[in-house]
């Protein structure tokens, strides 16, 4: 046990040591690294695209153009700097509702959706996951604890340079009356993937 | 299109083994001096001190040697203790710090660590 605590010991002051001399050779300063950690924790994650759910459900009008129009609903909002442009120009929302649910899977993920989604999780680029995700889609939900009804049509798309898809699911029941903020925080990544559903905390 | 560097640097990882470890859609930092050392590395490329490919080339030469001697399912597997590696190696290599000023500066940081932990 002590040899890990003293490979933890030696590894922060081995950081420490290097970001010390970076900053007093001028090669970075005393807050570049904490941009850098800024962008990555405000700037594009999952909770852009949380938040834009949460307002999709409250104002059925800002879904209809988010469903239309993604680029340009997204641009409503107040995000940083180019969320909607850049990367996120290509973006395309589908909406789950009774009798469908979406799926999204892709072959490259450098065409993940991240400004919204943040990084895709490992499994998301397994070319068997990919490959039964739209050859079974319905078993490959079940796997992930997902039991969607033989009614319910199951539509996958392929997240690709041109287009990349995000989900808007569906709003849990006993929600009525949350703030935008409230609903947001209950919103996975997954379930913007399509491969959960939101649940409620207990 | 404009990416931003930080934005093209994670995502030239995904999908193979020097992926960074994530949660949620999020970076994972287990430890604090994790994400120093990520931001470390990134910010140095971001400012031209080296190719963002050269530093991946050089996580995942660290990570083969890691496997060479491990077993896959080692738990003593450390992603940021290669990423250390990797960065340490990088910036002596380019010199941008001197060997020999990294270890006494990590000397003392050390020693600074000990006189100040109450169980030492």
């Amino acid at each position: 046990m002590s040899e890990a605590v003293d490979r933890e010991t030696y590894s922060a002051a081995r950081v420490r040591a290097l970001e010390s001399l970076l900053i007093e050779k001028g090669l970075i300063t005393g807050e570049t690294v904490d941009k850098v950690l800024e962008f990555f924790e405000k700037d594009m994650g999952p909770f852009n695209g949380a938040k834009i759910v949460a307002k999709a459900w409250v104002d059925p009008e800002f879904k209809q153009r988010l469903l239309d129009d993604t680029p340009s609903a997204i641009a409503e909002m107040s995000f940083p700097r180019g969320m909607a442009g850049a990367e996120g120009e290509h973006m395309k929302a589908v909406a789950n509702e009774p009798g469908v649910h979406n799926l999204i899977v892709c072959t490259m993920c450098s065409c993940y959706p991240w400004p919204v989604l943040g990084l895709p999780p490992y499994w998301f680029k397994d070319p068997t996951f990919r490959a039964r995700a739209i050859r079974e889609p319905r078993k490959v939900l079940q796997e992930f604890g997902l039991d969607i009804p033989e009614s319910t049509e199951v539509r996958v798309w392929d997240t690709s340079a041109q287009i990349r898809w995000f989900v808007v699911p569906e709003r849990p029941e006993g929600t009525e009356g949350w703030s935008e903020d409230q609903l947001a925080a209950v919103i996975s990544p997954e379930a913007m993937q399509g491969a959960a559903k939101v649940v409620i905390p207990t | 299109m404009q990416i931003k560097f930080e934005q093209f640097a994670t995502t030239s990882m995904l999908g193979s083994e020097d992926a960074p470890p994530r949660s949620n859609g999020e970076l994972l930092f287990a430890r604090d001096w994790e994400g120093r050392a990520f931001g470390m590395a990134i910010a140095l490329s971001k400012k031209g001190h080296y190719e963002w490919e050269d530093f991946r080339q050089g996580l995942i030469a660290s990570i083969a040697e890691w496997e060479a001697s491990h077993c896959k399912d080692d738990p003593d597997w450390d992603y940021y203790q290669r990423w250390l590696l990797a960065l340490e190696r990088l910036t002596l290599e380019t010199q941008l710090i001197d060997p020999e000023e990294l270890e006494r500066r990590t000397f003392e940081l050390l020693a600074q660590a000990q006189t100040s932990s109450p169980n030492a």
